[in-house]
């Protein structure tokens, strides 16, 4: 069974734009190269400095006289310990040396001979049988704190011995065991001085790397944040050049020179597609003037001849003396549509000139609201037939106007919109507003609303939605009006349903702006 | 740091010529005479006692009595004649502490036989020349094992930089060399403690050779 292409092309798309995402434009290959270039060209200079810090660092740290004292520090716990094992040995025999002869006085001596010795902490006799012939062991704690066994052994004369135990502390131990370690370690230092060197270098320029590697991506992320949107700008101006005047290109949210560009180009290229579909729009209607000058010529010649002869018709038969009297029923009938048709025609004729001689516009300076303000209190009849509601912003919305045709304008657009809203009571909505260098009014009702599909043919001469009531010339007036002003005009649906008719304007000047309503 | 050791001596083989390089070319390498590496069969096996008197003179005794713990690698391999690679190779440990307070020598000794070590207390520095010059024990495996013609080589080595003194470096340098006693790592410290290379064999190498033995030779004890 075929499955359907559909996730086929969400893919397509995404690698599309995956592609797109990764390529780089030359631009920013420089930019990324001067990055590069700018974060790693010190590194050679400060390889060359970390060997040296190393070399320094190593020497400064492992200096040989440091090493030696420290590898000699065992030794000089050696001879501490031999020191206090001779003293230890000579305090045994000066206590050997004092025995007494009498044994019941040897307890005595050993206890007065512990309480003077320091250190002392036991003392035995033995007789040469080595049975114990006196003992004492001191009570109170060593003053140097922990301690351990420090035996001396006096051979006596007699054969027998004296056995001494003294302490020593045994924070020496610890502090030997100590320095032992820490020698041992810079014992190795220094054996592999040469390779830590090297290894400091290596790691230094390894993080380096990663440092100016690192200072690179982000530089180039950063980089592109702007390149990328001047890239787009590039293509945006390709695009324009081959005549695509649609083409718009996000300014993001940037308010950088990039940005302004960006906003500047989107201005100039909506200006050119403006003035170019201005240019398009007045050549169009100007051809169609001719053609409707032409056109009412050519019908209004004739109508005036047909009006005498149907009356000279309508004499003769008058002035006849016992006529057909079916006959002049007939003639009666046939000359009252006649004048009907010929009225319908003048009608036209008369539309058709007026569409052909539009005047030229005489703007002069006016306040736009006061204006649509004006506009309104002065046509008691669109008040009558409607609701009319204007909404107004605060300030002054100065612009140059012809009173006479923009009136014109505004009766056209009401109009429709009255038409547009019955049977129901109409109701218009009025709204004067402005943009940074626009002046806007707006034209609502609540009818039907224009069809999205006609909009794009609404403002054609001669198209009409109103069947055998229009000539489909009021809006092609409307916008000729208002593009000679400059202006521009554009239809959308009005929030809430209905038709929403926008006229923008230039400001001469801008002025500041607050909303506001009030209801006429 | 046992398991450090035994995975060192089990490694020794591919190490052999590696070292065996180095070592010729850091010093020059000693022929002895075929009587100071003996070869017996015992039980099936090949023994070797080394007699290594002429390396442990009595100039050693301030090295080793210098209260640091002083290493002994000792390699002994069997060479077939004419070849490079050795088919046995027996590794032993020595690492000798001399204690200043009881003033005596204590051995600790590693090798395939005692994995967790064996210790020796040597009174004095002339039992120490004793204990080292005179290596017995040295199993090379069964005698059939053995090529038809073979040397033995020994190759000692007196407080090489040893793995574990490498990874004791290593940790010290990642700690940032001692200077922070927080505890926290310097980064700068551990990438080049990562980046700590072996180094070469010192220049305390060296290398006996006997003279030719044979299989069938090797007298029985």
């Amino acid at each position: 069974m075929n499955r359907p292409d559909a996730p086929a092309l969400p893919r397509a798309r995404l690698l599309a734009e995956l592609r797109g995402a990764l390529r780089i434009s030359r631009f920013e290959i420089r930019i990324a190269a001067a990055l590069v270039v700018a974060a790693t060209l010190p590194l050679v200079g400060a390889l060359l400095l970390a060997d040296r810090v190393a070399a320094e660092n190593l020497a400064l740290g492992l200096d040989p006289r440091v090493v030696q004292r420290l590898q000699s520090v065992p030794t000089l716990y050696g001879e501490l310990f031999q020191a206090r094992k001779q003293l230890y040995a000579a305090q045994a025999r000066e206590l050997a040396r004092g025995l007494p002869a009498n044994g019941s006085e040897a307890d005595a001596y050993l206890s007065a001979a512990v309480k003077r010795t320091p250190r002392l902490r036991r003392v035995t006799w033995l007789s040469p049988e080595g049975k114990v012939l006196a003992q004492t062991e001191a009570t109170h704690p060593n003053p140097e704190g922990e301690w351990r066994e420090a035996p001396a052994r006096v051979e006596l004369p007699d054969g027998g011995r004296l056995e001494c135990v003294f302490a020593i502390e045994a924070q020496y131990f610890a502090d030997l065991a100590e320095a032992r370690d820490l020698a041992e370690t810079v014992q190795g230092l220094d054996a592999l001085r040469s390779e830590i060197r090297r290894s400091y270098v290596r790691a230094f320029g390894a993080l380096l790397v990663v440092w100016a590697a690192a200072a690179a991506i982000l530089g180039i992320w950063l980089a592109r944040r702007t390149t990328r949107r001047v890239s787009r700008l590039v293509a945006a101006v390709q695009r324009l050049a081959a005549g695509d005047l649609t083409v718009q290109v996000d300014p993001g949210s940037f308010a950088d020179e990039v940005a302004g560009l960006t906003r500047a180009f989107n201005e100039m290229v909506r200006e050119v597609r403006e003035g170019r579909d201005r240019i398009v729009y007045l050549e169009k209607i100007s051809g169609w003037q001719e053609v409707a000058r032409r056109l009412a010529h050519e019908i209004k010649n004739p109508l005036t001849p047909m009006k005498l002869a149907f009356q000279q018709l309508k004499a003769r038969w008058d002035q006849l003396p016992g006529g057909e009297p079916n006959f002049g029923s007939l003639l009666a009938e046939v000359g009252e549509i006649m004048r009907d048709e010929i009225g319908t025609l003048q009608r036209l004729v008369d539309e058709f000139s007026g569409f052909a001689k539009l005047p030229d516009v005489r703007p002069e300076p006016a306040d736009l609201c006061d204006f649509v303000e004006e506009f309104v209190r002065q046509n008691p009849q669109l008040r009558a037939d409607a609701d009319v509601l204007v909404v107004r912003a605060a300030g002054s919305f100065p612009v140059e106007l012809d009173r006479t045709l923009m009136r014109r304008v505004l009766a056209n657009l009401c109009s429709n919109a009255v038409e547009a809203s019955r049977p129901a009571r109409p109701r218009l909505h009025l709204s004067v507003s402005r943009t940074r260098d626009r002046g806007v009014v707006s034209v609502a009702d609540e009818g039907p609303g224009v069809d999205p599909s006609l909009r794009d043919r609404i403002f054609d001469p001669y198209f009409t939605t109103k069947v055998g009531t229009g000539t489909g010339l009021g809006l092609a007036i409307v916008k000729k009006i208002v593009l000679q002003h400059g202006g521009e005009i554009a239809v959308s649906d009005r929030p809430g349903g209905g038709a929403n008719f926008t006229l923008a304007f230039p400001l001469r000047a801008p002025t500041g702006s607050a909303p506001a309503a009030q209801e006429v | 740091m046992i398991a450090a050791r035994a995975t060192l001596l089990a490694r020794a083989g591919v190490l052999w010529l590696l070292l065996a390089g180095q070592a010729a070319r850091a010093s020059p390498g000693v022929s002895e005479p075929a009587g100071t590496i003996q070869l017996a069969a015992v039980r099936g096996r090949a023994v070797a006692t080394l007699d290594l008197s002429s390396l442990f003179g009595p100039n050693r005794q301030q090295e080793f009595g210098n209260g640091l713990t002083n290493v002994i690698e000792i390699y002994t391999a069997v060479l077939p004649e004419e070849a490079t690679a050795p088919v046995t190779i027996h590794g032993r440990l020595l690492e000798i502490l001399f204690d200043v307070w009881e003033e005596t020598y204590t051995v600790t000794i590693k090798d395939p036989e005692h994995p967790a070590g064996s210790r020796v207390v040597l009174p004095s520095f002339s039992s120490l020349r004793s204990f080292l010059s005179d290596q017995r024990g040295v199993d090379l495996g069964p005698v059939e094992a053995l090529p038809d013609a073979f040397t033995v080589e020994v190759r000692v080595e007196v407080n090489p930089i040893s793995k574990e003194q490498l990874q004791r470096t290593r940790e010290y340098i990642a700690a940032g060399a001692g200077v922070r006693s927080n505890g926290s790592r310097s980064v700068l410290g551990a990438v080049a403690s990562f980046l700590l290379r072996e180094p070469a064999a010192g220049t305390d190498v060296h290398v006996l050779r006997s003279g030719p033995f044979t299989r069938g030779g090797v007298p029985a004890r």
